[in-house]
């Protein structure tokens, strides 16, 4: 599940991972994620830190708040440069990578792959 | 006024600090932040709570040499006319975030500030969505201020919704290098 408020970046993110033959959902804010997370089970959230309204911290700790989502895996891809400190609340959180905007396509799908495993 | 080693160390090894204050005793505690800046930094002062008047007014009541403050007020020009400053510049309003930034990197350059100070992040709540203050924080970081120190001053204020002010600070945590409490200072 790829979560980001720029329609532009789930279509780049879905085409990137569709041609890996990976099964792409994309939602548009925190609130549809937690939503759409009642009824699916993603092996892997993508999930942008800077959205309006929710946060991406503020979804994850959702997430791993409830029970039945709390073991899913997360990854921040973000354009946030986050501090020494930030790194080790995100780890406190269980986020398994930090992807930057702009990535490199060919990364992406490794970093992935080495994610779900 | 007694100086805190132990502030002055963060100051010094931190270049993004976000400190929280407690209403009571605010302006003490400024006093006692921009004291343990070293007495030969220059600061970039970004007012968003008090007009710059009396943000200058109550740093020198608390012993604060002021001459090495430049004063950025976006309260002031939002309610009456204001009268060009030599030490201080207006903005027309505190809700223009891009008018900020642009006004702190002219001042960071310009007048060649070692740190910016802004009091208080939690008062742009009342003006913006917690998510826009955070955009505006990582912008603010990666642009035009490399060099000077950031200490964003964060209010726990009765005016200001509290759940709100929890999402920033919490979000504003990841940028931050180091979160002091004042309370405990």
């Amino acid at each position: 599940m790829v979560v980001d408020d720029e329609e532009n970046l789930l279509e780049l993110v879905r085409g990137i991972l569709e041609a890996e033959n990976f099964e792409v959902i994309t939602v548009a804010s925190g609130e549809e994620c937690l939503e759409k997370l009642n009824d699916v089970k993603p092996d892997l959230i993508l999930l942008d830190m800077m959205m309006p309204g929710m946060s991406g911290r503020e979804v994850c700790e959702k997430i791993r708040a409830n029970p039945k989502t709390k073991d899913l895996k997360v990854a921040f891809v973000t354009v946030a440069k986050f501090s020494e400190a930030g790194m080790g609340a995100l780890k406190d959180m269980k986020v398994m990578d930090y992807i930057t905007k702009p990535f490199d396509n060919e990364d992406l799908v490794k970093r992935v792959k080495k994610i779900i495993g | 006024m007694d100086k805190d080693t132990s502030l002055i160390g963060d100051i010094e090894r931190n270049r993004f600090l976000l400190i929280l204050l407690n209403e009571e005793m605010y302006m003490d505690k400024i006093a006692k932040i921009a004291e343990s800046m070293g007495k030969d930094k220059k600061i970039c002062y970004v007012c968003l709570s008090k007009p710059y008047k009396d943000v200058c007014d109550e740093l020198k009541k608390n012993g604060i040499e002021t001459k090495r403050f430049y004063f950025i007020d976006a309260l002031s020009s939002h309610y009456r006319k204001m009268r060009p400053a030599g030490n201080c510049t207006f903005l027309t309003s505190p809700t223009n975030l891009l008018e900020i930034k642009f006004a702190i990197s002219k001042a960071v350059k310009e007048k060649k500030c070692d740190a910016v100070v802004f009091d208080t992040i939690s008062t742009m709540l009342i003006y913006q969505q917690s998510s826009k203050i955070v955009k505006f924080t990582h912008e603010f970081l990666s642009e035009g201020t490399e060099k000077s120190k950031i200490l964003y001053l964060v209010l726990k204020h009765e005016s200001i919704p509290t759940e709100e002010n929890e999402r920033l600070i919490k979000d504003l945590n990841l940028f931050a290098d180091k979160t002091i409490d004042m309370e405990r200072k």
